[in-house]
């Protein structure tokens, strides 16, 4: 069981350092920690000037889908990147449980996502005035940690498709623009039509925005704990999918020798 | 040479799935939320702002991706060295690409204004339907001499690839793309005031909307031929200098 949380860990941790490598910390800062910032007050004032809803709607909403970028791109990378440095057949060489060494890469992303929502809360609510409930902030955190871990696995299971087809940036880039528009996090579910709200039932983000918002407005861990619920379920759903699939494509290119020229 | 150069690089973009994929997705799953946000806000009446302010912000980002990594990709390509060998200033020869993307950009206001109208129904009544048809392009024109400021100056940057993502959603608010100027912080005005994204959105929405167009539109050339001779100076510096350091290639 050691080796195993060591192949989880560890394992995570240098396959991070191995394919986030071209980072610096001014891409890092500017990318993924100013970006998401100017995205919360862009539609915080959009927001405010057509009347749609509150600035704490928009500043928790966006702190949480802040997560997104990181773990979303960060999932596919785990996978995508392997090929692009030409070391994917080492990894699916290996004797270990490719399951585990692919979940594992989720962790770090997940850890850098939660980061990035944390500075967005903060610095949003510091931009616009919004004061937080202080008891809510250790629930605030649990659920932007369950954002950040299901987006994560969002992205593994993107990564996992890029095993397939060629093309995964673009399937990522659609799907972060789609997180943007299905989740609720900038209209109101209420203001969208019934097909896409059922979409974003099973998005990652979707649950973990309403929890975090009745949190915010200081109606407590009760309140927000069905759909922090939900939000580990649907983030559970895509670790299983994305193992499933990653198996699946994993024979699929031994079979028909295309692991690297698909 | 522009022109060739403009058409060759237009067809090389149009080529990658990656570009239309972006350029024409991207841009209409936000025109779907500016529709959604401005049907909540009980303004049905203003969808077609909607539609056109996502289509420039498409704009923008095609620019913005594009001329930010014109150099970057170039290099990738192993095509730099030819280009800079070329017995012409080197802003001739980036200039085609920086306006390509551009060029690019106009499918995202293209797919956001059928988007509109063929989903949601959105009536395409220009307030000035033939100055609209000259206000895109000169808009698009303006950003894509702009591009070429952005080119040369990320060229000099290592982390070029931290600003280009950390601009997009700026210049989308700064320039009132789709939010007013009137309800942003007043020390943003001068910033906005000095951007040819802004007056090039204004000229599209004024075309689309109602207003004078012409001054807008001209401020808008005016500022962005600025950022063409300040791109120019500025690539035949780092030119020269990727030359003495035997750099280019690396840089």
């Amino acid at each position: 069981m050691t080796a195993l949380f060591r192949l989880i860990g560890v394992g995570g941790v240098i396959a991070y350092r191995a394919l986030f490598n071209w980072t610096t910390p001014a891409m890092f800062i500017g990318s993924l920690l100013v970006g998401p910032i100017f995205q919360l007050l862009f539609f915080a004032y959009l927001g405010r000037q057509l009347g749609v809803a509150d600035d704490r709607f928009y500043i928790v909403g966006n702190a949480v889908l802040a997560a997104s970028l990181s773990c979303v791109f960060g999932g596919t990378m785990a996978v995508a990147n392997e090929r692009r440095f030409g070391t994917l057949g080492h990894v699916l060489l290996s004797p270990r449980s490719r399951t585990a060494v692919f979940l594992g890469r989720v962790l770090p992303y997940a850890g850098n996502g939660l980061l990035i929502a944390v500075s967005t809360l903060t610095i949003g609510s510091l931009l616009l005035g919004l004061r937080m409930p202080v008891g809510a902030l250790p629930a605030l955190l649990l659920t932007l940690a369950v954002a950040a871990l299901a987006c994560g696995f969002f992205g593994l299971t993107l990564g996992a498709v890029g095993l397939r087809f060629r093309d995964v940036w673009v399937v990522s880039n659609v799907s972060v623009a789609l997180l943007l528009l299905l989740t609720g996090v900038n209209v109101p579910a209420a203001g969208l039509p019934g097909w896409m709200r059922a979409v974003g039932e099973v998005l990652p983000i979707t649950h973990a925005a309403q929890a975090a918002r009745r949190l915010a407005a200081g109606e407590g861990f009760a309140a927000a704990a069905p759909a922090l619920t939900a939000e580990l379920a649907v983030g559970l759903g895509y670790a299983v999918l994305a193992a499933a699939l990653l198996k699946i494509f994993e024979a699929e290119s031994r079979r028909r020798a295309s692991l690297d020229t698909v | 040479m522009i022109g060739v150069g403009l058409l060759l690089h237009t067809k090389q973009l149009s080529r990658s799935s990656f570009e239309i994929a972006t350029a024409l997705i991207v841009p209409v799953v936000q025109a779907t939320l500016a529709v959604y946000l401005f049907r909540a806000g009980d303004e049905p009446g203003r969808l077609l702002e909607a539609a056109v302010g996502a289509g420039l912000m498409g704009v923008w980002s095609s620019v913005l991706f594009g001329s930010g990594g014109a150099i970057q990709r170039q290099r990738w390509q192993g095509t730099l060295e030819m280009i800079m060998l070329a017995p012409r200033a080197p802003a001739l020869m980036i200039l085609p690409i920086t306006l390509a993307t551009a060029v690019t950009g106009t499918y995202a206001m293209l797919a956001t204004l059928l988007w509109g109208r063929l989903l949601y129904g959105i009536p395409l009544h220009f307030a000035h339907p033939l100055l609209f048809l000259i206000a895109v392009p000169g808009c698009i024109l303006g950003l894509g001499m702009f591009g070429l400021l952005l080119a040369s100056t990320f060229v000099l940057m290592r982390n070029a690839n931290a600003l280009t993502n950390t601009l997009e959603y700026p210049i989308w608010l700064v320039s009132g793309m789709l939010v007013p100027l009137t309800v942003l912080p007043g020390w943003t005005g001068p910033i906005a005031a000095a951007l040819p994204t802004t007056w090039g959105a204004r000229a599209v929405h004024e075309a689309a909307s109602g207003g004078p167009v012409w001054p807008s539109l001209g401020i808008c050339l005016a500022i962005s031929l600025g950022c063409l001779v300040v791109g120019a100076l500025m690539m035949t510096y780092v030119e020269r200098r990727a030359r003495a350091a035997a750099t280019l290639a690396l840089a």
